[in-house]
């Protein structure tokens, strides 16, 4: 179904071409939550994403289509989706967005997000706002696209040289000869003859840089990109193969192009990126190189991506009720938070050691320790005074009962006993299953109480297939949905992130009603995330081979038991000779 | 635990008339400096029992080393000049109660304060 991309208006010189265009690459990873974080990174900034089937000409920043994409995304779900986002803008604001120093050419992660850095939002350019944003890998001011090199090479010709725009930047960049520069080729994993690269660049020779030409750290970086489908492990996917049964050759240029046709091309000059080839500095805060981890520990780029739902920046009061070994914690602090964490579990909280507890993964990084106290959320107003809305952001993750279960305080009798004066200080507290249904609504509850106006509670929830936002998620009067991003986990299993949005204070006389109206479906909503050990247990049991792995499973913890054993009786033989 | 936080924490053990502001008992308290953020200092002073603020301060000034900074009676209205602003950022984010107790004003009952975590956990017959 590709066709050569329709150029709006390229005879006329019409307001849709001057715009500024902006390239955006994503990791390939979390697909789902690219333009979700996205939109709330921009909107902290002020800058609303509108839509392209609204007047283009009036808004400031709306997603136009990638080439060979339909113009609305109807049924986003059902498109492959691409990690490339076109981001339009005025023209009037291309000087202010384009604006940046070297050094913030090159980001990674870690420095971007530290403590010294405050949103300001008068002065931001595209660098100093996208570099806010995990998935994130580059920006490239965008200079012409199309569905083939030699459509792209065309609009790029259209847009320096019949667009005022175009032609200013080309004139400041390109036709100053004090200006270095190079030009790279991101074919995307296929392969190409050092001939078909050059081939490719002589397409846009016409350009003729006025400036040196510089490999290392030239003035000006143009990035010619062939985009490809990938496959679901950022690989590129091969074409299907000919209706004749055998493989379609490869090119007497031998070159890739059959094998892998292109989806799109994109040429321009890049604005920044991640320094490293891989994840501009996220790696050094991948799970495996903490000092401290648990059962329950979010990934790094999901935790960073919830701190972007949540708008979290310098200053910002962040609250975490399940806090954990507080791995969301860490990266809320990573962008310069003031962090409150809870837990009912005091096992958690202290840490196996000395050496490993949740102040250590903080010193790790060299961050203020967050505050911790261990509370019930359940009964959070018979915790803390009520109080003026306070924060900012709650963001944590839930314990819904796979590996970690639910608990709250009380007894499981109608009248618990009578605990001594003289025993109250070494008690410990009983407590009783949580239902997920209860532990939801009262997070919702406790929100809706204690952000402040606008702020965000960012959780996530595990679903099955069979989960509709319109009627599963809880909802709350004073709360309004702003994102709902699903990581499939299995084929029937998945995570689902979401983020709110405070927009209507809290009214204390309409708490019941609150509390009454948080599942839409009453308690059958709540059902399907509750429970969900049970459920998986049920899916597992139906696969075939079950009954042989479970055995397996068996042998094995008797073997290691018995290892176990034989090694203290071992151990207290060798003490007692 | 820091002064901050001691804020808004409460007794509401069942029964409890009034479990507002706690007692700190302190055993040991440590200072950490941590750079000023004058903005975040000034959003939460609105939000401050500041009583209970000068309160909490009173109850740990003696194991804290070096002696902070004096802190206003009361919060003056309008804008706040910076040398009092460090001051009131000092004492709410840089002590640290780390082992100690918090005693409810009302019924006695203390909640106790480990390696920096207060517990405030109700027990089964307080609920």
């Amino acid at each position: 179904m590709a066709s050569s991309l329709q150029l709006q208006g390229s005879n006329n010189n019409n307001n849709k071409d001057e715009r500024y265009l902006v390239l955006v690459e994503f990791a390939y990873i979390h697909l789902n939550f690219q333009l979700a974080e996205l939109e709330s990174i921009l909107d902290m900034y002020g800058i609303k994403l509108g839509s392209s089937s609204s007047s283009s000409s009036s808004s400031d920043c709306v997603v136009i289509p990638l080439p060979g994409q339909q113009q609305q995304q109807s049924k986003p779900s059902s498109q492959k989706r691409r990690p490339y986002v076109i981001l339009s803008f005025k023209s009037k604001d291309a000087a202010r967005l384009s604006a940046k120093q070297k050094s913030q050419e090159k980001w990674d992660f870690a420095t971007t997000t530290t403590t010294t850095t405050k949103v300001d939002v008068k002065n931001a350019g595209i660098v100093d706002i996208l570099s806010r944003c995990a998935l994130v890998k580059s920006i490239l001011e965008l200079w012409g696209r199309g569905c083939s090199i030699e459509d792209c090479a065309a609009n790029t010709k259209h847009w320096t040289t019949d667009t005022k725009i175009g032609r200013s930047i080309f004139q400041k960049v390109a036709a100053d000869a004090s200006q270095s520069w190079k030009l790279t080729i991101h074919t995307l994993g296929t392969k190409y003859s050092r001939e078909e690269q050059e081939n490719m660049r002589q397409k846009f020779s016409y350009l003729g840089f006025q400036g040196p030409v510089r490999m290392k750290e030239p003035d000006n970086e143009y990035v010619l990109i062939r985009e490809v489908e990938m496959d679901g492990k950022a690989s590129p996917l091969h074409a299907v193969l000919s209706a004749g049964g055998g493989e379609t050759k490869s090119g007497p240029e031998n070159n890739d192009d059959d094998k892998f046709p292109a989806l799109g091309v994109y040429f321009g000059r890049k604005l920044g990126g991640t320094s490293k080839k891989g994840r501009g500095g996220l790696e050094q805060y991948n799970l495996k190189h903490r000092v401290y981890l648990g059962p329950t520990s979010m990934d790094a780029e999901l935790s960073f991506v919830m701190t972007s739902f949540g708008q979290v920046q310098k200053g910002s009061i962040v609250f975490d009720p399940f806090v954990g070994t507080g791995s969301i914690l860490l990266s809320c602090a990573l962008r310069g938070a003031y962090c409150i964490g809870s837990d009912i579990d005091i096992r958690v909280l202290k840490g196996r050691s000395q050496d490993e507890n949740i102040w250590k993964n903080f010193d790790q990084f060299n961050l203020n320790r967050p505050e911790i106290v261990r509370t019930d959320n359940s009964i959070y107003h018979r915790h803390f005074r009520s109080h003026r809305p306070l924060y900012d952001a709650i963001i944590c993750d839930p314990p819904y009962g796979i590996r970690a279960g639910a608990r709250k305080t009380g007894s499981r009798l109608e009248t618990p006993r009578q605990i001594l004066d003289e025993h109250r200080h070494d008690h410990i507290a009983q407590t009783k299953p949580y239902p997920v249904s209860d532990v939801m609504s009262d997070l919702l509850d406790v929100a809706a109480r204690t952000l402040v106006m606008n702020g965000r509670l960012v959780y996530v929830i595990p679903s099955f297939k069979d989960f509709n936002i319109e009627t599963d998620l809880p909802r709350h009067p004073c709360l309004q949905l702003v994102h709902s991003c699903y990581q499939p986990l299995s084929a029937e299993l998945g995570r689902r992130i979401v983020a709110m949005k405070k927009v209507e204070e809290y009214d204390e006389s309409r708490r019941d009603n609150y509390l009454t109206s948080i599942w839409v479906n009453g308690k059958e909503s709540a059902e399907k995330c509750a429970n969900l050990r049970d459920k998986i247990l049920e899916a597992a049991k139906q696969k075939p081979g079950y009954e042989e792995k479970a055995a397996i499973r068996r042998e094995k913890r008797k073997a290691h038991k018995h290892a176990k054993k034989e090694a203290k009786r071992r151990s207290k033989v060798d003490i007692a000779s | 635990m820091r002064l901050l936080t001691h804020n808004y924490l409460i007794s509401n053990v069942k029964g409890t008339k009034d479990g507002y502001p706690l007692r700190i008992e302190p055993s040991e308290v440590t200072v950490e400096e941590s750079p000023f953020d004058q903005d975040l200092v000034t959003r939460i002073l609105p939000k401050l029992d500041y009583a209970a603020v000068k309160a909490a301060l009173s109850q740990v000034v003696d194991k804290v080393e070096p002696k902070p900074a004096e802190i206003p009676e009361s919060l003056p209205d309008g804008e706040i000049d910076s040398p009092t602003l460090e001051a009131l950022y000092h004492v709410l984010f840089n002590i640290h109660v780390i082992e100690g107790n918090l005693v409810c004003p009302d019924t006695g009952r203390q909640f106790p304060i480990k390696q920096g975590i207060p517990n405030m956990i109700l027990h089964e017959d307080e609920i």
